[in-house]
């Protein structure tokens, strides 16, 4: 077992299998600047709002610093500190302006003082509160060897604390040594969440954030801010809903079994099955937060352009029948006779009705041209495969695959 | 004051039915899930009322209910599908869901309720297709257990046995792009009308694309 100081805070590991899925490694944590205002943190219902009022304000001040502010709870926003860094030359600026900007904010507001203002930076929400405690400025990459020698109460939860440190897993530093295979077994779902933050994997501890901040502040000041409430995936944190179903379907993978609870991972394929993938959910594998911005808008998230053989085109269908059960269809001309799809990948006859396993005939509206499948695939399967889009009169729209004569649904755009 | 939190879910229908007519529409306007705009307008609210049933009916219902979740998940709400076990994920990217925060719950048939109702404890909208014979005892319980979880239920499919506060049907529907033997299927122009209890009483209609030639849902 390692002690004190393991360096774990932004490291980037290399690509991570879970269940089969191999996921990109996790981006370092986004360097926040944290400011919290103790005596901004009452609830708001005692004194209608004014508390949130003020804090509103001081929001309000610092989106002039930047405008990327993150009303994270009641008296404790973040800003990035990378930008302001660049326009103020240094972090130590940055840091200066802000204090200066909070306190000038606070002050015209005159009267009760509202106690100290407390700046910390560091790369995480949970960091840079750690930090703000204590007035620091951890140097960059350098947040993992801050956080190792925090007690692990720091975690938010005794009775896990408490089991840890009757491990000799004192520290979070500690706690980071111990192999994350281990973890979920042994110390369950707040070991893990404990664990990615002592490994600097996760920004903030779930439930930490107070959803919807920003439009609370806006709602308090009673006019608009440049101020967006914050996804917490920009800043490494699992927000409060991901946390809650992160329990729902960890209990129904109990109920029901971890086959039961998918979740979906796109990927290239030639078919609609295949374009898209169904996986068991895992509670370290889907957790949203993990993803930066960049990685996001890099994901195949529109189907704009498929690379199915014959590029079948979008939109995509509502539908889509796995392999073995697809549902055989009889498609033929006027006379009753059997539509083919010839070698030169040309319809024999015009489709004129349709019936599904062997159900009632419904005649055929429009349908498209055949389009091949994938050259090389024929081959190697020695077969010869077509889809064709059909429109029945009833409005129902199916691709249908073709092969070796025998016609099936594959999807239906619903 | 009656609060819709406090409601206890009464065995007696008609009982029922008159506390939900009695449930207070202002308060319940603060916890809306976002929709799209297209979708928007059909729901008398602006966007989906937490703790509702809300029934997707007529062709096309599965892509209806995929547009109608696309708002929410689109602002963060998790959303999961029970008796949809071939959902095609990427028209529901298409739409706008965020794959992210999408599970596909492949329950047996006679488990559908226990799937929905523990999905409703920790996800904000379930979209359920339960099977045709599912009692409405079952659906019943799942709709009070919504209403107490806050959690938005997207009934597919006619379901006449399902309590929906809500019901947004496909009345008609027109698919474009496909001819006899040329062309592709492009877009669907459809005709969706919204009925429902309440703030509802008079039907809304509204033409969509759903999707459009890109996959998505727009105001026709």
């Amino acid at each position: 077992m390692t002690t004190g100081g393991v360096t774990t805070g932004g490291v980037t590991t290399g690509g991570v299998t879970t269940g089969g899925v191999t996921r990109p490694p996790d981006p370092a944590l986004p360097r926040l600047l944290l400011v919290e205002c103790p005596g901004l943190e009452a609830p708001d219902e005692d004194d209608g709002g004014e508390h949130l009022r003020r804090f509103g304000r001081v929001v309000e001040a610092l989106s002039s610093v930047c405008p990327w502010v993150d009303a994270v709870r009641p008296g404790v926003c973040t800003l990035p500190i990378k930008g302001p860094t660049r326009y103020f030359g240094t972090e130590e600026a940055v840091v200066a302006q802000v204090a200066e900007t909070v306190a000038a904010a606070l002050d015209l507001n005159g009267g009760v003082p509202d106690g100290d203002v407390r700046l910390g930076v560091a790369e995480g929400v949970f960091a840079a509160v750690l930090a703000a405690g204590t007035g620091m400025v951890v140097p960059a990459g350098e947040t993992g060897r801050f956080l190792a020698p925090w007690p692990v109460d720091v975690l938010g939860d005794p009775e896990l604390a408490g089991v840890l440190v009757r491990l000799g897993l004192s520290t979070l530093g500690r706690f980071a040594a111990v192999p994350a295979a281990d973890v979920l077994a042994r110390f369950g779902a707040s070991g893990v969440r404990g664990h990615r933050i002592a490994r600097g994997l996760d920004g903030e501890l779930p439930g930490y954030r107070v959803a919807g901040m920003g439009a609370r502040v806006v709602a308090a000041l009673g006019r608009a801010l440049a101020l967006q409430d914050r996804q917490p995936e920009f800043w490494g944190g699992a927000s409060a809903a991901d946390e809650r179903a992160g329990e729902a379907l960890t209990a129904l993978q109990r109920r029901l079994g971890t086959e039961a609870v998918l979740v979906p991972v796109l990927e290239g394929g030639r078919g609609p099955a295949d374009r898209c993938r169904l996986v068991p959910w895992s509670p370290t594998a889907a957790a949203p937060e993990q993803k930066t911005k960049a990685q996001r808008r890099k994901a195949p998230k529109a189907p704009s352009e498929p690379p199915w053989p014959g590029r079948l085109p979008p939109p995509a269908p509502a539908q889509v029948t796995a392999g073995h059960r697809l549902i055989e269809v009889e498609l033929v001309d006027a006379a009753g006779v059997p539509v083919v799809v010839t070698a030169r990948g040309l319809l024999t006859e015009e489709p004129a009705r349709l019936s599904v396993g062997g159900g009632p005939w419904t005649p055929v509206a429009a349908w498209s041209a055949p389009w091949p499948v994938e050259e090389r695939w024929w081959s190697r399967a020695r077969r010869r495969a077509a889809r064709l889009q059909v429109l029945t009169t009833d409005g129902a729209a199916r691709l249908l695959v073709t092969e070796r004569g025998r016609w099936r649904i594959e999807a239906a755009y619903d | 004051m009656v609060c819709e939190h406090m409601f206890v879910p009464s065995s007696t229908p008609r009982l029922q039915r008159l506390a939900e007519r009695v449930r207070p529409t202002a308060a319940s306007r603060t916890c809306l899930l976002p929709v799209l705009p297209p979708i928007a307008a059909l729901l008398p609210d602006g966007g989906l009322r937490r703790g509702t049933v809300v029934r997707c009916a007529g062709e096309g219902a599965p892509s209806l209910a995929m547009a109608v979740a696309a708002g929410p998940s689109a602002a963060g709400s998790w959303c999961g599908m029970v008796g949809l076990d071939e959902v095609g994920v990427l028209a529901a990217a298409g739409y706008g869901l965020d794959l992210d925060r999408l599970v596909v719950v492949h329950a047996a048939p006679a488990e559908w309720a226990v799937a929905a109702a523990v999905l409703v404890d920790g996800i904000d909208l379930v979209v359920l297709a339960p099977p045709r014979y599912a009692r409405p005892a079952a659906a019943r319980t799942l709709a009070a257990r919504a209403r107490d979880r806050d959690a938005v239920v997207l009934v597919v499919g006619e379901r006449p046995g399902f309590p929906a506060e809500l019901e947004l049907a496909v009345e008609t529907a027109r698919w474009h792009g496909l001819a006899e033997g040329a062309g592709r299927l492009q877009s669907r122009r459809v005709t969706v009308v919204a009925r429902g209890r309440g703030s509802a009483v008079r039907p809304v209609r509204q033409e969509l694309w759903l999707p459009t030639a890109t996959g998505k849902v727009a105001a026709a």
